[in-house]
């Protein structure tokens, strides 16, 4: 397909395709990569910067004007041209920068940014979902572009009910994307990982305020990088079949199962919201009516769409075989991230036994979770295990740390869904 | 039937009623018939699982079901007859046979007739596809040149070249590379008899098949470790034989040299007929190793009634290959 080639998107299949009679059950693990040209006409782009001015960012007092930097620096990453807002957000959230709308990025407009958030002061409360609400009814203005914020927070959401939040996280999904960030150790990493999951964002702690200004310029950078607006992941599959999951596997594990929409013609939508020149790694899981040996027959046909265009797909193919050595093989992909999808769950849960008191269950899953992550090469996830847990050089076995810092326990949780890679077959 | 105001296809000279040459010009006035089996299945039927007439690529949009190919199909082209059978143990047939022929004025009595048989060789993937590629190929190319030229066996050297082009060029680049065994036969009739040009890359078989009392004999010398090793002096029932056996030496396709053949892969004879001209697969032959063996098929016999004969015959033995006959009968009444 041309237009592929032009928009530069790549759909591969990695899967075992023989089945043993009477079996139906397909993994393969999907490979969207996406090359897009440094030249080009370049997107519309939306950018909100959401600054928590809770009263509790000034204690200390030093926190606040990390923030403030922090904003600057992700103003100074503004490609001129780019729509933006700053909001100021407490138990409600009101415009900073421009004082309403959104104002187009130029040295001129972005001096006078960095002259508002510099005069701002803490003053409230916190309630993340009026600062999404804000947002959403700002960027609605400019249907079709790239539409991204950045939300910064120290705290728990307090000035309104986890409904309030999930309905308004519920509302924006599809408008923007979120990148989340909390600030130091009083904030909740599964409350920030709603929003960024949903919002198909990244969550992350920032424990020192002073290396949030980095944090920020490169979260923009990164963003600046995007110039697809949208990708859609389309599932065919065949009558009589069943999703069991669809994950995004890497970079990190997200499970877009429940973010179907049908699409008719035993088709399902998935948003893969907007991307730069990178690769995704998706596994999907279906349970297809087995069919007789020697026979063959799709189990899912994966097609990658922008807007209504199919500009990538990819065939899922099952094959009947009385040979065992052929069925009984695993994709050493699927195995992979099969492996990675339960690390990011034994470290959640273990976490959240650890904070429930209940320490057998915890030891049992971080000691599973260190397996996973040494056996796989998650060195990233494997060291920052070792803040939480000892390992017995001798035996192997783990013991939960006395002494955990804080920091370490939060960027655990925040960092399991990261995923390690692992090479295409060939 | 040449009309009289009938001209050359070439250069448009007029030509005489029953000329097989133009008079002006040398150009074949016959016209080429052509049959190629296994044929793919059709893509207006509907699917045969659910029903559903839709399809993308080869798959059911509604049941997902690759379109079934038929476990056999037939064919006949003049007197020569096709016949081509997954068997048993194998999940698709990657075997295929092709036939044509230049026919002048009398239909019945075709100029020349070409056949080949091809065995896709089961390691690399798509083998079918070499296959089919290489017997159309080498089918189109011998009734090409014999058309231009006459000469048998530059004719059979330029089809195992267009056949070795066309295995090669099968494949579809994600794949390994296909490859496949070539057996043909180039026939040219004459009154009771016919100059029979054979040619062979690999183990698929051609026998000439005379009515009795003269003895069947076996056309091809397979390019394979154990026929190498009975060429060095080993017995037949070796251990080491039987290992070898369908380890081929040549073929053509992937990983082939450009051109494996040499002199002795191509040999003209002349059937003083009456009998039958046999192509197979080793899906055949397996079961009946004897060229005696597969005469008492055919001996006497209708061609398409030896050739299922002889394809049910090796499904009964176990079918572990797929099954590949063509039959030409010589000389005698048809």
């Amino acid at each position: 397909m041309s237009s592929a080639e032009h928009q530069g998107i790549s759909v591969d299949v990695d899967h075992n395709p023989y089945l043993a009679e009477g079996s139906g059950t397909v993994d393969a693990i999907v490979s969207v990569t996406a090359d897009v040209p440094a030249t080009g006409a370049e997107p519309e782009r939306v950018e909100a910067i959401i600054i928590d001015c809770s009263t509790s960012m000034q204690a200390p007092i030093e926190k606040f004007e990390a923030a403030k930097r922090a904003t600057a620096a992700a103003i100074m990453e503004l490609v001129d041209g780019t729509y933006f807002t700053i909001v100021d957000g407490t138990e409600k959230a009101a415009s900073v920068y421009p004082k309403e709308g959104l104002a187009r990025a130029s040295t001129e407009t972005k001096a006078a940014a960095m002259r508002a958030v510099d005069g701002l002061r803490p003053h409230g409360g916190t309630a993340m979902g009026t600062w999404l609400a804000h947002v959403r009814g700002i960027v609605g203005q400019r249907k079709g572009a790239i539409v991204h914020a950045i939300l910064l927070t120290d705290g728990k959401d307090e000035h309104e009910t986890p409904e309030e939040l999930g309905q308004e996280i519920g509302l924006s999904e599809g408008e923007f994307t979120c990148d989340c960030r909390g600030v130091g150790t009083a904030w909740e990493v599964d409350e920030l990982r709603a929003i960024s999951t949903a919002l198909l964002g990244t969550v992350d702690i920032v424990a020192d305020p002073e290396d949030l200004a980095d944090d920020f310029a490169s979260m923009m950078k990164v963003s600046m990088g995007k110039s697809i607006p949208d990708l859609t992941l389309r599932l065919w599959t065949p009558a009589g079949a069943t999703i069991e999951f669809v994950k995004q596997v890497a970079p990190t594990v997200e499970d877009l199962t429940h973010r179907r929409v049908e699409a008719g013609n035993q088709c399902g939508e998935y948003p893969l919201g907007s991307w730069g020149s990178e690769d995704r790694d998706y596994h999907i899981q279906v349970e297809v009516e087995p069919a007789a040996i020697g026979r063959e027959k799709l189990a899912a046909r994966v097609s990658v769409v922008a807007g209504d265009e199919v500009v990538g797909e990819g065939l899922v193919k099952a094959m009947w075989t009385a040979d065992t050595g052929l069925s009984a093989q695993i994709s050493r992909r699927v195995a992979h991230y099969t492996g990675q999808a339960e690390l990011a769950q034994a470290v959640q849960e273990g976490l959240s036994a650890r904070k429930a008191g209940d320490v057998r269950t915890a030891t049992a899953k971080l000691q599973r979770a260190m397996e996973l992550a040494v056996e796989s090469g998650n060195d990233g996830t494997a060291k920052l295990l070792g803040r939480v847990v000892e390992v017995d050089e001798r035996t192997g076995t783990i013991q939960l740390r006395r002494e955990v810092a804080e920091a370490d326990e939060m960027a655990l949780d925040a960092r399991s869904t990261r995923t390690a890679r692992v090479r295409k077959e060939t | 039937m040449t009309s009289p105001e009938a001209t050359c296809p070439h250069c448009a000279t007029a030509v005489a009623p029953g000329d097989r040459f133009c008079e002006d010009c040398g150009g074949s006035l016959s016209e080429l018939r052509k049959v190629a089996i296994p044929r793919p299945p059709s893509t207006e039927a509907p699917c045969t699982d659910c029903g559903n007439e839709a399809r993308f690529d080869e798959y059911c949009t509604v049941c997902g079901h690759r379109r079934e190919q038929p476990d056999r199909d037939e064919a006949s082209l003049g007197a020569v007859v096709l016949i081509t059978d997954r068997g048993i143990e194998h999940a698709g047939n990657e075997d295929a046979a092709a036939a044509g022929m230049l026919v002048g004025g009398d239909a019945a009595r075709p100029d020349a007739i070409a056949i080949v048989v091809c065995d896709g060789v089961s390691s690399s993937e798509e083998a079918h596809k070499a296959a089919v590629a290489a017997s159309n190929a080498g089918v189109d190319a011998m009734l090409a040149a014999i058309a231009a030229t006459k000469k048998s066996r530059a004719a059979m050297l330029a089809g195992l070249d267009a056949a070795a082009k066309a295995a090669v060029a099968a494949g579809t680049g994600s794949a390994a590379a296909p490859s496949c065994t070539y057996t043909a036969v180039i026939v040219l009739p004459a009154a009771g008899s016919a100059q029979i040009t054979v040619g062979n890359v690999g183990d698929s078989r051609a026998y000439w098949l005379p009515e009795p009392p003269a003895a069947a004999q076996q056309l091809t010398v397979d390019d394979s470790l154990s026929q190498e090793l009975i060429t060095a002096g080993a017995s037949p029932d070796s251990e080491a034989v039987r290992r070898g056996a369908h380890t081929l030496t040549r073929w053509l396709g992937a990983d082939s040299d450009p051109e494996p053949w040499s002199d002795s892969s191509v040999q003209t004879i002349t059937a003083d007929g009456p009998g039958t001209l046999l192509l197979c697969s080793d899906g055949l032959w397996n079961y009946l190793p004897d060229a005696a063996d597969i005469a008492r098929f055919c001996n006497g016999v209708e061609p398409s009634a030896a050739a299922r004969a002889l394809t049910e015959y090796a499904l009964d033995a176990g079918g572990q290959d797929n099954i590949t006959v063509a039959i030409l009968p010589i000389g005698g009444t048809p």
